[in-house]
């Protein structure tokens, strides 16, 4: 064949793809090709480092030295074994809650109801540890786990089956679920099952102290992080080498493909919904577990919507969450510390997360760009 | 059973006053994403922006004295943070949804951030309107005292209606929003058109983030919005992108909002946060009633990333 | 506003030419399309058609050659200038804004757009402006409830509004009934005949041009084979320009060893709705057996697309029953790889491709979850590399890696990928849609050999094309598909170029007759 055969070809414009607009920026990480892979990395990494001088620029117009802030951040987050423990801690929640978002965004959807599946997960483990009180401590700490999952399965399945089923936005609808999954755990924890003997604050039952989830030994930090790194490298594992995986991307990358490859779509959006929504649960059931020993308003801090930063970081990458999570509880962690020592607000790590979002997000319009990584 | 008779009607004076004073943050944000989203766009954004709209308003205003000041300021900081959104969207490749929620957690950590040292102060506060001065029941009063910002949104509500449908703005805004294909061809920038929407629902919702905190509740705090700027969204889908539907829809949100502190009066304690949880609701179940796997929502700008 | 009584203009081309990469899209055309008169240009797909009107609109650029506009010369360089000498173009996609009403739809057109709009003016203005045309729309309805060819003349109106007097008309007649089309295009004949309008009118229909042009060019090959005087020529005269010599005939359809018999995949009665949510599909039936090519001949447009897309499961059907192996085909992957179904359209990287997995990925699109690549659940990667590296040297993939992103490729081995998976071997019924679309004649070749070997070997081969060449090579049996039905049906023996292109243009002649 003449070498020059196809060039009438490449002049042929490029057919849009009938896929959602955003999910060929995301679905590059589960490429086989390692140079997208690295891209993704790069701009990632990138991306950080943009936020971190916004954010120098923005304490040091605040009348802080930018260099000391960062030594702050660095210590808060991860100077100290104490301070480590504290990033460690503020990281489990959050690897459960970005996956979440990173898996149905494998299937093409964008899902935000990580907070409702987090909370309702908390309040159906505090029910199913009542319910099974008086059990050895492991099978009811292990009944309440499982309640807390497939409570945040169901809610967030209940998304990708109105998605199917009724063509319903799964972005819209997991927003209006939090809020939905918010007032059902307020209700409930301020009358039905609340704790009357709590006075400062509405409070639910107690979990019966013998299935509480202990600590690593020789740690403070909680079996829970253990749970979502696990379940990570599990997720990153069955997405990559399974056939379940491999039908995902191909759902992700191209609706039609997946027609013509006969793939069940609506099964598939469902179970990424469920492993999600499922993944969400389990941090709630955690949190109510290993740090508060009963539901209540403490558990609705945020963690959800961090999540959804984690997985944009992250690239939807379930291994990439992990070193993620780390650091963006890392800089949680540190707020303290930046209180303390320069009298800044609590919401300064609020703002750089905020910033580093932003970056993440613009980063995504070099995708395909860098030539040096193309080779 | 007279005293619950006046105690009944006075659960429904509540209602009414409330939603007449709970509606206008969602009137505000409603009408701002109504702009927007008419142009093609989704911004998610809006809770970042109301809350830096309530510093900014808060701050302003009780620095220099003057609430209208504060009113001005709150708007020109939310258009800053809308063209903030609008200026990476316009990037390629960039989904707005996401975008949104980047926004959302941005603007409330700097509002957190910069707000701080004015978390004691008092502002000088907007001023009433007494409608209510004909009678002599305190209940009535209380219900009809009205803040003049939402009058000037019920009058916005109008003018917007009007302008979408009768200005050269208001028709290629909605081009941009249906057809960014056709706009193209006919020569306009539709980056350019969306960010001057987006900017402009910014400066709305702006100013709804400054009436809470310079009217009602009147002071500045973290945990001053319960998600009015989020609810936006939502509220648009059941207006249906009409801004004088967004009037009747934030009326009906605020009373709903309503609801439950008006029952705490009369002693009904019990369903508090699942009358709170109403609108939400109310939403979900029209969303669900109105998708469909074979059409896009009724009324939805074509161009809208969330009616594909 | 409009001055309706100015003549309409008079373009002349001149030996322009156009060449994209190795395409010569436009040779030396010239053409003087007389004012006040339908000139309707004539040629197949790729003929050309559209690069040269493309080239008076100034949407490209000549490489050589001139424009002339009454006579004087023109460097045409965007369509604002081409709009502001005067000459508008009709698309068959629609640029209507549909969720606008019609006034608001025309007052967007306008170069200046007063800033606040008194509508009830408008609305009297526009109503004064439709009595004078040939056709009226009530410029409050929306334009979604418009039908299609009710949009159709809104587009035409809106042209004529805007001041066009020189009117490109791109294949007006695919979106409409044959009632439709015959109503506007008279109305298009009568203006021009009171002299308010040129019209030049895109088409592939011979009925249309005998009809309703007074003056037809006939293209092929980007070259104008001759231009006439449409009452002086004869529908027979135009097909054989038209259509040209058959020159291809290849080893493709010898040796071929006894009929085989017993269908493999049957259409009964099948149904479909276009994108538009009209009838695409209408009541089709046909049969492949194992071991021979059926074509679906047809111009396009005429269902060919859904009906392909039906039986790749990218659509559902309306009505009606499609059976595989004589079993009802649900279009399950499951029954897929029991039924050996195989599907390649034309434009892989849209339809059956993931754009943003790599070629190894995308080989496997079908193979993934079957051994040997597939173990209880895990996909082997080291067979499935293997596998693909064997694939890609046999297929004579170009790709820096298995591991490189589809989308690097070029379109040729985009296709020879998708080729290589679809042709596997347990590959007993194909489905293709003009698979050799935008290639050369080199990969086209190698391309019609392989579905000739696949036949050999036992499978049921469906080819849909739009090009009659390909049909005629490849066919056992060919039926002529138009305006979503089956209307002819011959084997490839009996079969008559030019019997053939009067069939696919059938329906709207017996229609209206």
């Amino acid at each position: 064949m003449p070498s020059s055969s196809d060039s009438a070809v490449d002049q042929q414009p490029l057919t849009k793809l009938p896929a959602a607009p955003w999910s060929r920026q995301l679905s590059l990480a589960s490429a086989p090709a390692y140079a997208a892979a690295l891209e993704s990395a790069c701009l990632s990494i990138g991306a950080l480092v943009v936020a971190l001088v916004l954010f120098g620029i923005f304490v040091a117009v605040g009348g802080h030295d930018p260099l000391a802030v960062y030594g702050a951040l660095y210590l808060g987050a991860f100077g100290t074994r104490f301070s480590i423990e504290g990033a460690l801690t503020q990281a489990s929640p959050i690897i459960l809650t970005a996956l979440c978002t990173a898996v149905p965004a494998r299937v093409g959807l964008l899902v935000i109801g990580g907070e409702g599946a987090l909370v309702l997960g908390g309040l159906c483990a505090v029910l199913c540890a009542t319910a099974s009180a008086g059990a050895p401590g492991w099978i009811g700490a292990l009944v309440a786990l499982l309640g807390g999952t497939c409570a945040g399965a169901a809610w967030i399945g209940a998304v990708g089956a109105l998605k199917q089923w009724r063509g319903v936005n799964e972005t819209i609808s997991s927003l209006l679920l939090n809020y939905i999954a918010i007032a059902l755990f307020n209700h409930l924890i301020s009358g039905p099952i609340r704790d009357f003997s709590q006075t400062l604050k509405a409070t639910s039952w107690p979990v019966p102290p013998a299935f509480g989830i202990g600590s690593i030994p020789g740690w403070s930090v909680h079996w829970g992080l253990v749970i979502g790194i696990g379940l990570c490298i599990v997720l990153f594992v069955v997405l990559r080498y399974t056939t379940l995986g491999f039908s995902m991307d191909i759902l992700g990358g191209n609706r039609r493909a997946a027609q013509v490859a006969g793939l069940p779509i609506g099964r598939l959006l469902i179970v990424a919904c469920l492993i999600g929504g499922g993944a969400a649960g389990l941090a709630g059931a955690i949190e109510v577990l290993a740090v508060h020993g009963a539901a209540s308003e403490s558990l609705i801090v945020g963690f959800g919507y961090t999540g959804i930063l984690v997985a944009f970081l992250a690239r939807q990458n379930p291994l990439a969450v992990i070193p993620v999570a780390l650091l963006v509880g890392g800089i949680s962690a540190s707020g303290g510390l930046l209180q303390r020592r320069f009298d800044m607000p609590d919401a300064t790590t609020q703002v750089l997360e905020g910033l580093i979002f932003i970056c993440v997000l613009a980063s995504s319009a070099f995708a395909g760009r860098i030539r040096w990584l193309a080779r | 059973m007279t005293a619950s008779g006046i105690g009944w009607y006075g659960v429904a004076l509540a209602i009414i006053g409330g939603a007449l004073r709970v509606s206008t943050p969602y009137l505000f944000v409603s009408l701002g994403e109504v702009l927007t989203e008419k142009s093609g766009r989704v911004n998610l954004g809006l809770e970042g922006i109301l809350l830096m709209g309530a510093m900014t308003g808060f701050a302003v205003g009780s620095l220099s004295g003057s609430p209208w000041l504060g009113v001005l300021a709150a708007g020109g900081a939310g258009a800053l943070l809308g063209l903030l959104h609008a200026g990476i969207c316009n990037l390629p490749r960039v989904n707005d949804i996401a975008v949104g929620i980047a926004l959302f957690l941005f603007g409330m950590g700097l509002a957190f951030y910069l707000g701080k040292p004015f978390i004691a102060p008092r502002a000088a506060m907007l001023p009433a309107l007494q409608l209510g001065a004909w009678s002599n029941e305190p209940a009535v009063r209380a219900a009809l005292e009205i803040s003049p910002l939402f009058l000037i949104g019920i009058a916005l509500a109008i003018a917007l209606r009007w302008g979408l449908a009768n200005t050269r703005w208001g028709l290629v805004l909605r081009m941009a929003g249906e057809s960014a294909d056709a706009a193209r061809a006919l020569g306009y920038s539709v980056n350019a058109i969306r960010t001057l929407a987006t900017m402009c629902g910014g400066f709305l919702g702006g100013i709804g983030g400054a009436f809470l905190s310079l009217y009602y509740p009147g002071n500045w705090n973290e945990g001053l919005s319960s998600g009015q700027g989020l609810m936006a969204i939502a509220l648009v889908i059941f207006a249906r992108w009409n801004p004088l539907r967004c009037l009747w829809a934030s009326l009906l949100f605020g009373g709903a909002s309503a609801l439950g502190p008006a029952l705490q009066t009369v002693g009904v304690t019990s369903g508090y946060y699942l009358y709170s949880a109403a609108p939400y609701v109310l939403t979900l179940a029209l969303l669900v009633y109105s998708s469909s796997t074979r059409h896009t929502l009724a009324g939805a700008p074509s161009e809208l990333s969330i009616s594909r | 506003m409009n001055d309706i009584v100015q003549p309409p203009p008079c373009v002349e081309v001149r030996d322009l030419s156009k060449r994209f990469g190795s395409v010569q899209a436009l040779c030396d055309a010239s053409v003087r399309f007389a004012p006040g008169r339908v000139h309707a240009l004539l040629g197949e797909n790729g003929a050309g058609k559209s690069t040269l009107v493309k080239c008076i609109m100034g949407y490209y650029r000549a490489d050589s050659g001139m424009i002339r506009v009454d006579g004087v010369a023109q460097a045409i360089r965007s369509p604002q200038q081409s709009r502001a000498l005067g000459l508008g173009m009709v698309y068959q996609h629609f640029t209507l804004v549909s969720q606008m009403s019609v006034a608001e739809n025309l007052v967007l057109g306008r170069a200046r757009i007063p800033a606040r709009i008194d509508w009830k003016a408008e609305h009297r203005a526009l109503t004064e402006f439709m009595r004078t045309m040939p056709f009226r729309l009530d410029p409050a309805r929306r334009v979604a409830s418009l039908s299609a060819g009710e949009k159709q003349k809104l587009e035409i109106l809106k042209q004529l509004y805007l001041g066009r007097r020189f009117l490109v008309l791109d294949e007006p007649t695919s979106v409409l009934t044959p009632d439709e089309a015959d109503q506007v295009l008279s109305e298009m004949r009568a203006l021009a005949e009171r002299g308010t309008l040129t019209v030049v009118l895109i088409t592939h229909k011979f009925r249309e041009v005998m009809r309703f042009a007074q003056d037809v060019t006939v293209m092929r090959g980007g070259r104008i084979l001759a231009t006439a005087e449409a009452a002086s020529t004869s529908i027979d005269e135009l097909a054989r320009r038209m259509f040209g010599q058959a020159t291809v005939t290849t080893a493709a359809n010898e040796a071929r060893a006894g009929v085989p018999a017993g269908a493999y995949c049957e259409v009964r009665d099948l149904g479909a709705h276009g994108d538009r949510g009209t009838l695409a599909v209408v009541d089709t039936s046909f049969a492949v057996r194992s071991g021979e090519i059926l074509a679906i001949a047809g111009v396009s447009g005429n269902g060919q697309k859904e009906l392909v897309e039906v039986l790749a499961g990218q659509r559902d059907a309306a009505d009606g029953a499609i059976l595989v192996a004589g079993h009802a085909y649900r279009r399950t992957r499951s029954q897929m790889q029991r039924y050996g179904v195989f599907v390649l359209t034309e434009e892989p990287l849209a339809n059956d491709c993931v754009r943003s997995l790599s070629v190894m990925a995308n080989l496997a699109l079908r193979r993934y979850d079957r051994p040997p690549i597939a173990w209880h659940g895990w996909v082997r990667r080291r067979v499935l590399r293997r596998w693909a590296e064997e694939l890609i040297a046999r297929y004579r993939i170009r790709t820096s890696s298995p591991l490189a992103r589809i989308d690097s490729l070029s379109g040729g081995n985009v296709q020879r990928t998708v080729l290589a998976r679809e042709l596997s071997e347990d590959l007993r019924l194909l489905i293709l849609q003009n698979p050799c679309f935008g290639l050369d004649a080199a990969a086209a070749a190698e391309i019609h050999a392989q579905i000739a070997k696949a036949r050999d070997r036992g499978v049921a081969v469906l080819l849909v094309s739009e090009d009659l060449d390909e049909v005629l090579e490849l066919a056992d049996r060919i039926v002529v598909m138009s305006g979503g039905r089956i209307v002819h049906e011959v084997g490839r023996a009996q079969a008559d170029r030019y019997e053939l292109g009067r069939h696919m243009t059938r329906t709207s002649e017996a229609e209206a007759a």
